[in-house]
């Protein structure tokens, strides 16, 4: 069975940081970049199968900057067999369709079985680049997947439902399933497997190797940021200070108050 | 292409609150997307939910009676490819929600709508303005959709007010055909656990931040000391420490009580969604920046365990 | 990253007599075990905290004649011009830091029974000390108490010749000048006993004399006991307490307050166990509250948390944060809190350690957070500086995340070692922290004197510490929720293994005093007991319980105390003269004693067990063994010893070839792994291992500087060629005059 899995680099944010004043964006000094969480429970699932399945391959693709080959190595490093990143510099400020175009293209030359990505990520929390990847795929999806069988040609699935409900459902690969956190223990990478995982494949490639022209990436955005800001904080929380004692006293006597009434 | 067109949703026969939430959100820029507002029903039975989607200002309710019993994701993409096709607006609107990801972003891509999804603000500027968080919600982001005639937006449940009213659109049936790439087996609820937190008038509710399975016992003292219900974020669920009957959130419940006391919540939006309707919400947090900050009414830089003692004194 | 407006208030000035003071953070007066005489350690252990940015420092007590001699434990002294010669080397690198430096001048009277001197100390009257033994003072005519206030003035001067800037006529704890205003020591009936203005007559004088002499130049400061908490026969806070304050205030610059007697002064060093944060408030915040004071205070409460410490300012409780064991803990709270950081202090967990080296007398202090506590000089050893690791390309995993394993992973994090994994069989790090930091409650009443039972919480702070560093380090990884077996380690592509998978209690009753197991002692049966076993709840406890403790530190006394709390029916074994004997010098002893009398735990000291059968316990007396008594139990609870958990390093080390073909170049032991010791001890072993990582032989130590005296001609560069090798601290600042 050949699995993708495409994953994400998110930046993290430090906890000070400063808005760019120029354009709508944060000081790149203050972002910190990891692998998606979402992105090790997919990668986990795949190897699973894989190793199930007693042969097959898992390929991890990844459009981002240099950045993210510190995710793909981690990937690889878990068992993952090949590793692609993707990259342009029109790429920069790719919203979720963007990259569903960009992904189609790399994922679209594998031929797979099955696409594993993550519901959402970290950083953009979109929840959006599966599904719009499946759909340019023509593949058949199912989104907020919380646990999953292969078995006999068929995919069993549970979809993680609002409210703790769950719905039981049956597809044929290939398909595209986007993975809920969860659904598996990821494994981790001994230092073996690092040092090893160096010596794989890792495949950087720019839009032409896809066939794709350059203002694809424009055509297929799907909005443009306009401002970014520090968020609103409401009417402002309230800010309760001193020792945790007289804090406590403070919130003793609001939740009274509110409780009460 | 002019108007809104507003998905509602629905699951198991009933109607879900953010279809109201979507209407509302429409009202506002009714006027200035070209002023017709129409609303569709997808699915079996949808006709039932005609009159309650009709609330004042509703032009139109439009059920599509698609060829599945339950929410299917290629059919109501189907259907809403269907309804864009005949309805041509400028503007289509869908909750951020399970079922809605399933095809929302799908039918965006495939036609190259403008497209966003989790959008807690909507204004206009020559066409759709959205708010939306970035970097986590850390940042606030606004977006606009240059060049796109139909912009598809996915709006976060509960950031938008509920319409009013009821029964005074007309009804008219759409016919779709769609072939469904699933097939549904059955639905299994959610383990009921020996609580319902929606009903708890206060929440004490602990996140990540209380970091050990062993001290939960401490926190389910101190809920008990303060006459609260013990619910939980979603990381202390996927670690199994407790039931999801707890949890609050996207995936999870969500809750509107008087009190919503948070200890070591970030915030992360998914959290959000599930209690900033909240009517005081009081959150501590070792970080200043935490998003859940953002929606307090109260907030504590501090060590929770160190609050939390001191809780446990206040209330012996 | 920058200051959080909300601390600047302990950044504001203070003026103390002729002296600045640069802010709020004050190292009060405390032990170390370094004195006049280990002058390395003295100067380089309090510079740190110049260096972390305590704003002032004190010495130890300092001895101001020989008739004032406290040996076995060590103070400092100031007999001479030798001494001063050695403190200034103290004065002189606070100095280069930019701190003030303090010196607590003390004469001991009947507590200083004067072992090495065999001089014969003075006191007010003639009853021998309630703290050491058989020690009785001479009466002090009025000659003699000339003679003493010279002595006084004495030492002051030499403290000015040395560079002190704050010079202290301490009191509190009980010595001299306490004695003389204290009824419980002064029966006198001359003008210097009897009324409170007699009573007072001898502080206040030497207070005036040492003001005369050295006042224009140095700070003077009073470390006072506002309530010794023996009710009306000594001091009261609402007597004599404020009233002395009013009485001398025009004398001081700076007021030191406590509470408590030097035979339980546990009561201020409060030990976590039984005191919160901030815990003597209500008898030190008296005075600023009621305006007794026209001076600074500086008071003193196991304060640790920045927020608290603004709160105490702000509310007008202190002027100034005192501290001597938050400041061990981390010499660098106050640069932390400054520079925007203050998740990465590093807070003390109030287990006395420190307090009970000098306690039992001789040894060197201790931290359990702080593994450089005593090591800045000896071994070069600086709490926040790693130089980095010589061989830091060598892949390191470390096997268990207990307080070794964490501290090993975090040092070598930051010693910039390339990869470093910490590999947890647990769910969560911590090791036995996690369950250790449940003990210590009772039954959540309060004892009949001050110190309830609260629990050890704050020992938690051991993992939340390197938790959070660990987090930080981009160059160390955190595995929880795996078990290695010796393949898993052996394929794990690691070049350094360490092994820090702790111990385990001994299950046959295998013990220290017979080097035997017992006869019918088995945990593996339902109704016996190890002590993890009891804090994690799994087996039922039955009513009767008997807890067999031969350790000699808190194990079978914490967990006598828990089931005593809980309802059951608890006697205590031990064959020593008494339970719980380490918990003297952590000054913990006197609230647990009162705690278990008051939870009718039956206590047997003397007493060991020869046999166990299902519902009695065979019990003998050591001094008579046919002296037997027999208990009739339905649990019995073993803390006999521990047994190292060594089988993996075993193994590994017995297959050489294994070794050689997967590129494992070391494999070394640390922590209870190694041999079961007190969490300091495995903190520090972990510490050291990945400091001397990359010396030619990282399992044997490295020599440390011993001061000593040496014979022939000496430099002090004989003392410090070892620290050609530490890069970390900065070197001796100036020669002592």
């Amino acid at each position: 069975m050949k699995i993708v899995v495409p994953v994400k680099e998110v930046a993290v944010l430090d906890e000070e940081f400063e808005l760019l004043e120029d354009r709508p964006g944060v000081d790149p000094d203050a972002i910190e970049w990891d692998l998606n969480e979402w992105d090790d429970f997919s990668v986990e699932e795949a190897l699973q199968l894989r190793e199930a399945g007693g042969d097959g391959e898992v390929v991890v693709i990844s459009v981002g900057g240099e950045e993210a080959e510190e995710g793909l190595r981690a990937c690889l490093a878990k068992g993952a067999d090949r590793a692609v990143r993707i990259w342009d510099d029109a790429l920069a400020a790719a919203d979720p369709l963007a990259v569903a175009r960009v992904l189609a293209a790399a994922v679209g030359r594998e031929s797979p079985d099955l696409v594993l990505c993550g519901v959402q990520s970290s950083d953009g929390v979109h929840s959006a680049t599966g599904v719009a990847l499946a759909e340019h795929l023509g593949l058949p999806r199912v989104a907020v997947v919380k646990a999953l069988e292969h078995e006999g040609g068929a995919l069993t699935v549970e979809r993680e439902l609002e409210g703790g409900l769950v719905e039981l459902l049956r597809l044929r690969p290939p398909a595209l399933l986007t993975i809920q956190t969860g659904i598996n223990e990821p494994r981790y990478a001994t230092l073996r497997a690092i040092k090893q995982a160096k010596e794989k494949p890792l495949d950087v490639v720019g839009l032409g190797d896809l066939g794709l022209e350059a203002g694809a990436v424009e055509a297929a955005a799907g909005s443009r940021v306009r401002s970014m800001s520090h968020p609103d904080t409401g009417e402002g929380a309230e800010m309760l200070n001193g020792s945790p004692a007289e804090v406590a006293s403070r919130i003793a006597d609001i939740v009274k108050d509110k409780m009460s009434g | 292409m002019s108007g809104v067109l507003v998905i509602a949703e629905s699951r198991r026969g009933e109607l879900r609150e953010v279809s109201l939430e979507l209407i509302s959100a429409a009202l506002g820029v009714k006027d200035d997307a070209g002023g017709r507002l129409a609303v569709a029903a997808i699915g079996a039975g949808a006709a039932q939910h005609a009159d309650a989607l009709g609330a004042d200002g509703v032009d139109e309710v439009l059920t599509v009676d698609a060829s599945t019993e339950h929410f299917e994701p290629h059919v109501h993409g189907a259907a809403l490819e269907t309804l864009i096709e005949q309805e041509q607006p400028t503007l289509v609107l869908l909750g951020h929600t399970i079922d809605s990801l399933g095809f929302g972003p799908a039918v965006a891509a495939r036609h190259g709508l403008g497209f966003a999804s989790d959008v807690t603000r909507l204004a206009w500027d020559e066409g759709p303005v959205a708010t939306r968080g970035g970097y986590g919600g850390k940042v606030e982001v606004e977006l606009d959709f240059p060049e796109r005639e139909c912009v598809l937006l996915m709006l976060r449940a509960g950031a938008f007010a509920a319409a009013e009213g009821s029964g005074g659109a007309a009804a008219r049936a759409v016919e779709v055909q769609a072939e469904p790439r699933t097939e549904h087996l059955g639905f299994r609820d959610v383990e009921t656990g020996d609580v319902d937190i929606t009903k708890a008038d206060f929440l004490l509710s602990i996140g990540r931040g209380i970091e050990d399975k062993d001290a939960l016992p401490q926190f389910e003292e101190l809920a008990d000391k303060m006459g609260a219900t013990l619910s939980v974020s979603r990381p202390l669920v996927d670690a199994g420490w407790m039931p999801n009957a707890r949890q609050v959130g996207q995936s999870g419940k969500t809750v509107k009580p008087k009190v919503y006391l948070a200890l070591g919540i970030s915030g992360a939006v998914q959290h959000l969604a599930g209690m900033q309707t909240a009517e005081t919400i009081i959150a501590v947090n070792t970080d200043p920046e935490a998003p859940i900050f953002s929606v307090a009414h109260y907030g504590v830089v501090a060590d929770l365990f160190d609050v939390a003692d001191e809780l446990a004194e206040q209330f012996e | 990253m920058a200051r959080d407006p909300k601390y600047d208030i302990l950044f504001e000035p203070i003026q103390l007599g002729p002296k600045t003071l640069k802010n709020r953070f004050y190292q009060v007066p405390h032990c170390i075990g370094a004195g006049s005489e280990k002058p390395g350690f003295q100067a380089f252990h309090r510079g740190m905290k110049a260096e972390g940015g305590w704003g002032a420092i004190c010495t130890e007590y300092c001895s101001i004649h020989p008739e004032s001699d406290d040996t076995h434990r060590l103070s400092a002294r100031i007999w001479d011009d030798d001494d001063v010669r050695n403190l200034a080397v103290m004065c002189d690198r606070l100095h280069h830091f930019g701190a003030l430096a303090g010196i607590e001048l003390w004469y001991g009277g009947p507590h200083a029974p004067c072992m090495e001197s065999r001089h014969n100390p003075r006191g007010p009257s003639q009853i021998p000390s309630d703290f050491e033994v058989n020690t009785h003072p001479r009466y002090m005519d009025k000659d003699d108490i000339l003679l003493v206030e010279q002595m006084y003035v004495d030492a002051a001067v030499r403290a000015r010749e040395a560079g002190f800037d704050i010079i202290y006529v301490y009191g509190a704890h009980s010595y001299l000048p306490l004695q003389f205003l204290s009824p419980f020591y002064n029966k006198r009936t001359d003008e210097y006993g009897g009324s409170f203005e007699n009573r007072a007559r001898f502080w206040k004088e030497c207070l005036e004399k040492v003001r005369e002499a050295v006042g224009d130049d140095c700070a003077i400061a009073s470390r006072f006991a506002v309530d010794t908490l023996y009710g009306p026969s000594s001091i009261e806070i609402g007597e004599d307490g404020v009233r002395f304050v009013e009485h001398v205030d025009d004398l001081v610059d700076l007021w030191d307050l406590t509470v408590g007697d030097i035979a339980e002064w546990g009561q201020n060093a409060g030990p976590s166990r039984f005191f919160e944060e901030n815990h003597e408030k209500p008898y030190t915040g008296q005075v600023k509250a009621g305006d007794h004071t026209n001076k600074a205070v500086v008071g003193v409460g196991r304060i640790t948390n920045p927020d608290t410490m603004v709160a105490i300012i702000g509310s007008g409780q202190f002027d100034i944060i005192g501290a001597a064991r938050p400041s061990i803990s981390d010499p660098f709270l106050p640069k932390k809190i400054e520079e925007g950081r203050p998740d990465d202090i590093r807070e003390c967990i109030g287990c006395n350690q420190c307090i009970s080296r000098w306690e039992i007398g001789g040894p060197p202090m201790i931290c359990t957070q702080n593994a450089t506590a005593g090591e800045e000089y000896r071994r070069g050893w600086h709490p926040e500086k790693f130089h980095p690791a010589a061989n830091g390309d060598k892949g390191v995993l470390v096997v268990g995340a207990g307080p070794a394993g964490m501290e090993c992973a975090m040092v070598l994090g930051k010693r910039d070692m390339e990869a470093v994994h910490l590999v947890e069989a647990d769910p969560e790090i911590g090791g036995c922290v996690n369950w250790i930091s449940q003990l210590g409650h009772s039954d959540g009443n309060e004892n009949i004197f001050r110190g309830t039972a609260r629990g050890l919480g704050e020992w938690k702070r051991i993992v939340n510490y390197r938790q959070i560093q660990l987090d930080k380090l981009k160059n160390v990884e955190v595995h929880t929720g795996s078990t290695l077996s010796t393949n898993d380690i052996l394929e794990y592509g690691a070049e350094i293994v360490i092994i820090a998978t702790g111990c385990h209690f001994a299950t046959d009753g295998l013990n220290p005093a017979t080097h035997d197991v017992i006869e019918g002692a088995d945990t593996s049966l339902d109704w016996q007991l190890t002590p993890d076993e009891v804090v994690k709840g799994e087996k039922q406890i039955g009513k009767r319980v008997l807890v067999l403790e031969n350790e000699g530190y808190y194990m079978g006394v914490s967990i006598a105390q828990k089931l005593a709390g809980q309802g059951h029916d608890v006697n205590l074994l031990t064959q020593m003269g008494d339970i719980a004997n380490y918990m003297e010098f952590t000054l913990e002893a006197p609230m647990l004693h009162r705690d278990l009398h008051r939870l009718g735990v039956g206590i047997h000291p003397y007493t060991m067990l020869e046999k166990i059968e299902p519902g009695v316990c065979h019990a003998y007396n050591v001094w008579k063994p046919d002296h037997k008594e027999s208990f009739e139990v339905d649990t019995v609870v073993l803390c006999t010893q521990r047994l190292s958990n060594d089988e993996l390093y075993h193994e590994l080390r017995a297959d050489k070839d294994a070794l050689e073909r997967e590129g494992i170049e070391a494999v070394y032991m640390i922590g209870d792994a190694a041999a079961p010791r007190m969490i300091p001890d495995s903190i520090f072993d972990g510490h050291r291992l990945a400091r001397e990582i990359d010396s030619p032989n990282p399992a044997m130590p490295l020599p440390f500087i011993r001061e000593r005296r040496l014979w022939g001609e000496v430099t002090n560069q004989d003392y410090e060629a070892m620290l050609q090798n530490t890069p970390d601290v900065e070197p001796m600042v100036v020669a002592a005059k």
